[in-house]
């Protein structure tokens, strides 16, 4: 019977789900295959070595050359997937439903609508994340492709385009545009304000996060280079030992900052270690996830009370 | 006969739009087939929806087989069958996908039964939804309704939007079905000629109330009609005037009964004019005035 409903909801929605694997897969394909070129010119040793070989400089070339006019534009294609799989696939799910009056059908023969919503929605959702997941990977593999001599397990280059945390996106933007459709009852006012509430949500849970993760910031000596750690912000360290930002030391040494040959102050950063990348990324992960089940849960309460349309 | 469709004091009023219905009584007997009338407007979806749990009232109770749908909405959806004024397919699935559909959903739904509905009347299980008539989309969806085995039908003003053939043939699968069965429907139409031969019981809806409930057969012994010039207004009995399509004034009595005219006066009313004359009445006619015949 649950193999049933799988198949029956799959086939409801087989347009955007075909059309979103299809995406999904040149996507995936794509980044390996642009991986693998990248891989193959071979540029990796001359990226890490202290002093590059004659031949670097014709290697780079070629490298950026592919980095710029492939793996850029994957990159930013895979950088849409979580709206573009969390939209088409969340949308509809109710509110399609109500804009046909197909849930007078459905709302009429199960007496239990909440049995309903998950039967129509989680087969749904699962897809969205099995797909960002998959094109979070590839971007993983394609960022590791992009910076050699990086581990990308420790590094937070990319960070928010690449891995896990694509799938927790694309969910939180499903569950967002589903909880819409549920209000709405109309596709595509839902994928239009869906677009825009979901774009701004995951911006702001963005900065939050950012502000969050500043705790965990230690300060470096601007001349010492953390490779993968993620920079929050920049200090000059006064005579005096304390640190100024740009700002305060415009009002406390002005000659430094408006004057090539007034007196130099050394340069602190403030950075986030790249071995904090995953504990970092699996607690804005975790974050987005509550959101994601708080707006599902919401959409079943509204699933509960309203008029089939 | 027991009452399975109740409404007691029954009111729903929407945001904006004022009272669909308000202080409704009325109650369906079990086994009947009950024609549910009136002008557009006048609450019949409201109503039917309601006895499905789809418009929580805004006062008063219904009950669908003594459970209240506003307390218990999964009893009351257990105890109905419904069709819908629209019919409410997906286009993305087939007829026969409908029916697999229809078992997820329900527990107990018969798919036999439901096919046999489908293939009786010559539609293919095959076919993709969005390929179906209007007509084949009612049937189907009354054949769902069918296959849940509920002992009560609620029937949307189904046959709206069918052609003539078409609606014979949903009224002869829904009526052999709830007399085998045992049922009880409940139907909403405008279309009289079909009401009359479908149905065993008339409810007539108007400005939010009842304004009549009769047995078909008491329906038209008990009223007749007679030209308004040669009627005088102070007799009893006089329900109201209508015109026919000729321009001529007619007055629908009621006779027999405490109140009512001589039998004798005019002649027999069809069961149209019974309806037309109430509707007309329902214009002008204040709350709780339903006429009903024991």
């Amino acid at each position: 019977m649950m193999r049933d409903s799988i198949r029956l909801t799959f086939l409801m929605h087989r347009f955007e789900l075909i059309a979103i694997t299809i995406f999904t897969v040149v996507l995936v394909v794509a980044a390996y295959y642009v991986a693998g070129q990248l891989d193959a010119v071979g540029y990796g040793p001359c990226a890490t070595a202290t002093s590059p070989s004659a031949n670097c400089e014709v290697l780079g070339q070629r490298f950026y050359s592919i980095d710029s006019s492939q793996a850029s534009p994957v990159m930013a294609l895979i950088a849409i997937l979580p709206y573009v799989a969390g939209l088409f696939l969340g949308a509809p799910i109710v509110a399609r439903e109500l804009e046909r009056g197909t849930t007078r059908l459905a709302w009429s023969l199960e007496p239990s609508r909440v049995r309903w919503y998950i039967a129509r929605t989680l087969p749904v959702l699962v897809v969205v994340v099995v797909l960002a997941f998959a094109a979070g990977v590839a971007a993983d593999r394609l960022y590791a492709a992009r910076s050699p001599g990086l581990d990308m397990a420790n590094a937070f280059d990319g960070y928010g385009y690449r891995g896990g945390l694509i799938a927790v996106q694309a969910l939180v933007i499903a569950a967002g545009a589903l909880g819409l459709g549920a209000v709405t009852g109309r596709v595509l006012p839902t994928v239009i304000l869906a677009l825009l509430i979901g774009a701004i949500g995951i911006a702001a849970v963005g900065k939050v996060h950012e502000r969050f993760t500043q705790g965990e910031a230690i300060y470096v000596d601007g001349e010492q280079y953390l490779a993968g750690s993620r920079y929050v912000d920049q200090f000059f360290r006064l005579p005096n030992g304390t640190l100024a930002d740009w700002r305060q030391l415009e009002i406390i040494a002005p000659e430094a900052f408006y004057s090539d040959t007034g007196p130099s102050y050394p340069i602190v950063n403030l950075v986030v270690p790249g071995n904090l990348y995953r504990f970092v990324e699996a607690r804005e992960a975790a974050g987005l996830g509550g959101i994601a089940a708080i707006m599902l849960v919401g959409a079943g309460v509204i699933v509960q009370r309203r008029r089939p349309g | 006969m027991t009452a399975v469709l109740e409404a007691h004091g029954y009111g729903k009023r929407y945001r904006g739009r004022g009272w669909a219905l308000r202080g409704l009584d009325l109650a369906v007997p079990g086994g009947s087939i009950t024609a549910l009338v009136g002008p557009n407007g006048s609450g019949k979806s409201t109503l039917i929806r309601g006895w499905i749990g789809f418009e929580p009232p805004t006062e008063g109770q219904l009950l669908i087989g003594g459970v209240d749908p506003g307390r218990d909405r999964k009893a009351a959806v257990r105890r109905a069958g419904y069709v819908p004024q629209q019919p409410a397919l997906y286009r993305e699935l087939t007829v026969n996908e409908h029916i697999e559909l229809s078992l997820t959903l329900r527990d107990g739904f018969d798919t036999a039964l439901a096919r046999r509905y489908v293939e009786r009347l010559g539609i293919p299980l095959s076919a993709q939804a969005n390929q179906l008539s209007g007509g084949e989309q009612a049937q189907v969806g009354l054949a769902l309704a069918l296959g849940t085995r509920a002992k009560i039908l609620l029937l949307d003003e189904p046959l709206a939007s069918l052609d003539p053939l078409a609606r014979r043939e949903f009224l002869h699968v829904l009526v052999t079905a709830v007399r085998s069965e045992g049922h009880t429907a409940l139907l909403s139409s405008h279309v009289i000629t079909d009401i009359e031969q479908a149905c065993d019981r008339l409810v007539v809806l108007g400005r939010g109330q009842t304004l009549l409930d009769l047995s078909i057969e008491d329906a038209v012994l008990h009223h007749r009609v007679v030209v308004a010039a040669d009627w005088d207004g102070s007799r009893p009995g006089a329900i109201a005037s209508f015109p026919t399509m000729e321009g001529e004034l007619l007055t629908l009595v009621r006779v027999g009964g405490g109140g009512g005219a001589s039998d004798a006066v005019g002649r027999p009313a069809t069961l149209e004019e019974v309806v037309i004359g109430h509707l007309a009445a329902g214009r002008s006619r204040v709350s709780g005035a339903t006429e009903a015949v024991a």
